[in-house]
């Protein structure tokens, strides 16, 4: 069973990317494209977080635990930390730009949102 | 050790810095004053990324954040390496946005958008990206750059267009980062490291899938920003409604630099992994995107109106290209690659500036609007002849150089089609360009085809009041066509290519520089003994090609139907312009294919 318990977190990161991707490929909304973008983005905070974890690990904070002790990668929560953040910013700005896309053409849907094409 | 010498983080620093100042003091300040000191940081930039350039000529330095110094094996910090390579792009990236800054000097909407602190943290972002060796410090960079990128290219946020080419080219872009950053989190988990020399020397000849995928993964998601088909639809309408000066720092380095990724990480990564066998293999996988890309771009280019979005096409087919030479891997090949890097921003640059002039000064820029309006821009014309020349790899341009590199590498593998790829990509771009420059300043022919994707409102960026061509614009345009000529005469500049292409392609001598700070005695190459007659007659042979193609187009009146190549190619092809649909959706369908077929071929071909 632990084997499987490991092996988790990759499939669920998987198929949240799947899950995302194939959000992309169908929507017809542009709110909703933002945020299968962020469903595709907590893919990799699974997948981070999954290979960063240890077995029985404390939190990587050494001021009060033993500096030999088997504690989660803190490497990986740096990345999550500065994934968050760039990812916070690219959302934000997508949403500006459908605010601004809904002020100017009165549409969300991005088929009728389209100007240019071939 | 030296003492520590900061120079190498500078060109991030100096920007960014200057660009977080004038955002905040925006409101207060003078707009001349802002502009100078946005100059002024660039052109820093520029002295800084030289100056770097010129040390890193001698031996590469290494810089490592914070004092945090290697440990045996197990790299701590962060850390610069600055290399020519990495070193000169940043110099050309700090040339182009000098050069860009100073044709919006005075630009009527740059006033309120936060223009000039964007396009500086653009720029850092770029140097960065160019000169770092961490992993995911470039994953950082990258973000950066994609980040200021995308509010560049939706700055004009009165029309419906710019914010539909921003939205397709954010969506695409950030699902390039995510696939990156899975790759970089897979290569950690593998490895235990993030700097790209401790992951080079741990992976070695690893050769399994869970490596294959990363690699897939990375390789993807800098193609996408590379604009490798089928990962290139958003480029074309990011390059449409993006103003001018931006779509020269698209074009001229953004792009290029999404390459240099690819090449990067597959010398100092993957050289190991794609060994012996494996190598051909993946050369022919790559060759095949690259094939695809330059003759799919070259079309397009050919079927296009709108002065724009014909030039993106081209950077399509050329980044095809160039993705060729790096399917080529060989030194020589690498040298190709950063020369005809070079010439084609240089080039790719000046057309873009004077499509900005044209806009400025007649208020448009559709082909069968503008067809004979051009002739009183006498000096513009002639510039844009003959930059459209140099798409061709014309002699004394500097592609013909490139050209003849990555030519002479490729036949040396028995790839005697390669210069076969160049001459068509470059013909037809080329024809494209002189076909709208024929039309445009001398009024040849008839008016131009009427094509819907053409009518796409361009609003102005300056204001109708001033429609004077001001010495700030014609400058840079006749800077960068200068420098695309007088860079063949300068007759150190191959020699000093080489030894960069020379010292990127050196994986353990990479890998040795960042452990002991000391450069590995790189193998001297013998300076390739290439004589540019070929080449020379190839670049010819492209440029009469591309005059007789755009003629075709121009006089089709007057030639019997079955001489009016250029006309039918320059007609609708439905089939191929309905792909380019403008629909996010259909994008990422694509990227999705592209990505799988690549992956396939890494897992079962190689």
């Amino acid at each position: 069973m632990p084997h499987i318990l490991n092996m988790l977190p990759y499939v669920v990161a998987a198929w949240l990317f799947c899950c995302g991707l194939y959000g992309l490929v169908t929507s017809r909304h542009l709110v909703h494209f933002v945020i299968c973008l962020a469903i595709l983005q907590t893919s990799t905070y699974m997948l981070l977080l999954g290979i960063g974890y240890r077995v029985q690990g404390a939190a990587p904070v050494f001021a009060d635990i033993n500096p030999g002790r088997t504690t989660v990668d803190p490497v990986v929560q740096a990345l999550m930390l500065t994934d968050v953040v760039v990812e916070a910013v690219v959302v934000a700005l997508l949403l500006a730009i459908v605010v601004k896309a809904f002020e100017k053409s009165g549409t969300v849907d991005p088929a009728d949102l389209r100007t240019m094409k071939g | 050790m030296a003492a520590p010498n900061a120079i190498p983080a500078l060109p991030v620093a100096v920007p960014l810095l200057t660009a977080a100042t004038l955002g905040a003091l925006r409101k207060w300040l003078p707009r001349p004053l802002i502009d100078a000191t946005a100059i002024g940081a660039a052109a820093a930039t520029l002295c800084l990324s030289v100056l770097l350039l010129r040390l890193a000529e001698q031996h590469t330095l290494v810089y490592w954040f914070g004092n945090w110094y290697p440990r045996g094996h197990m790299v701590l910090g962060i850390t610069f390496l600055v290399d020519p390579a990495g070193a000169g792009l940043a110099s050309l990236a700090a040339l182009l946005t000098t050069l860009a800054l100073l044709f919006s000097w005075r630009q009527q909407d740059a006033a309120d958008n936060h223009y000039q602190p964007l396009m500086l943290i653009f720029l850092a972002a770029m140097c960065g990206f160019a000169l770092t060796g961490d992993l995911f410090n470039m994953f950082v960079f990258f973000e950066l750059m994609s980040t200021a990128a995308f509010a560049l290219c939706g700055l004009k946020t009165l029309e419906p267009a710019p914010l539909q080419g921003a939205f397709n080219f954010a969506i695409t872009n950030t699902i390039a980062a995510f696939m990156v950053l899975t790759g970089i989190a897979l290569l950690y988990a593998t490895t235990g490291a993030l700097n790209l020399a401790q992951i080079g020397a741990t992976l070695g000849t690893r050769h399994d899938p869970l490596v294959l995928f990363a690699c897939t993964l990375l390789t993807s998601g800098f193609l996408i920003k590379g604009a490798i088909a089928p990962f290139h639809f958003w480029l074309a309408d990011a390059h449409a409604v993006a103003p001018t000066p931006v779509c020269v720092l698209f074009s001229g380095i953004m792009v290029e630099l999404g390459l240099y990724a690819v090449l990067r990480l597959h010398i100092t990564l993957f050289q190991g992994t794609f060994s012996g066998a494996h190598a051909a293999r993946l050369r022919a996988i790559l060759f095949a995107f690259g094939l695809l890309t330059a003759i799919l771009g070259g079309l397009m280019c050919y079927a296009e109106h709108h002065a724009k979005r014909l030039l993106a096409f081209s950077t399509i087919s050329h980044s095809g290209l160039m993705l060729l030479a790096i399917a080529t891997g060989t030194p020589v090949a690498i040298a190709g690659f950063f020369t005809y890097l070079l010439a084609h921003a240089l080039i790719k640059s000046a057309l873009f500036f004077l499509s900005g002039i044209l806009l400025h000064r007649l208020r448009t820029i559709s082909e069968p609007l503008l067809f004979g309006r051009g002739r009183p821009l006498r000096y513009t014309g002639l510039l844009w002849l003959l930059a459209s020349l140099g798409l061709a790899g014309a002699p004394l341009f500097l592609t013909m150089h490139g050209e003849s590199l990555v030519s002479h590498a490729a036949e040396g593998l028995g790839q005697a089609w390669v210069p076969y790829a160049f001459l068509l990509a470059g013909a037809l771009t080329a024809a494209a360009a002189l076909r709208f420059g024929m039309r445009t300043f001398c009024g040849w022919g008839q008016g131009g085809i009427s094509d819907a994707a053409a009518d796409v409102g361009e609003l102005p960026e300056t204001s109708e009041s001033d429609a004077t061509i001001c010495w700030y614009q014609v400058v840079p345009p006749t800077l960068c066509l200068a420098a695309a000529i007088a860079c063949c005469l300068l007759p150190r500049l191959p020699t000093q290519i080489l030894d960069a292409a020379l010292r990127l392609h050196d994986q353990p001598g990479y890998i040795q520089t960042v452990y002991t700070g000391t450069a590995a005695a790189a193998t001297p190459l013998a300076a390739a003994d290439l004589s540019h007659r070929a080449a020379a007659l190839h670049g010819s042979l492209a440029g009469v090609l591309a005059l007789l193609l755009a003629s075709t187009s121009v006089f089709r009146q007057r030639l019997p139907r079955a001489l009016r190549l250029g006309a039918f190619l320059e007609g609708p092809l439905p089939w191929l312009r309905n792909l380019q649909s403008g629909h996010p959706g259909d994008y990422v369908t694509w990227i999705v294919v592209g990505a799988a077929t690549l992956g396939c071929c890494l897992l079962f071909l190689t």
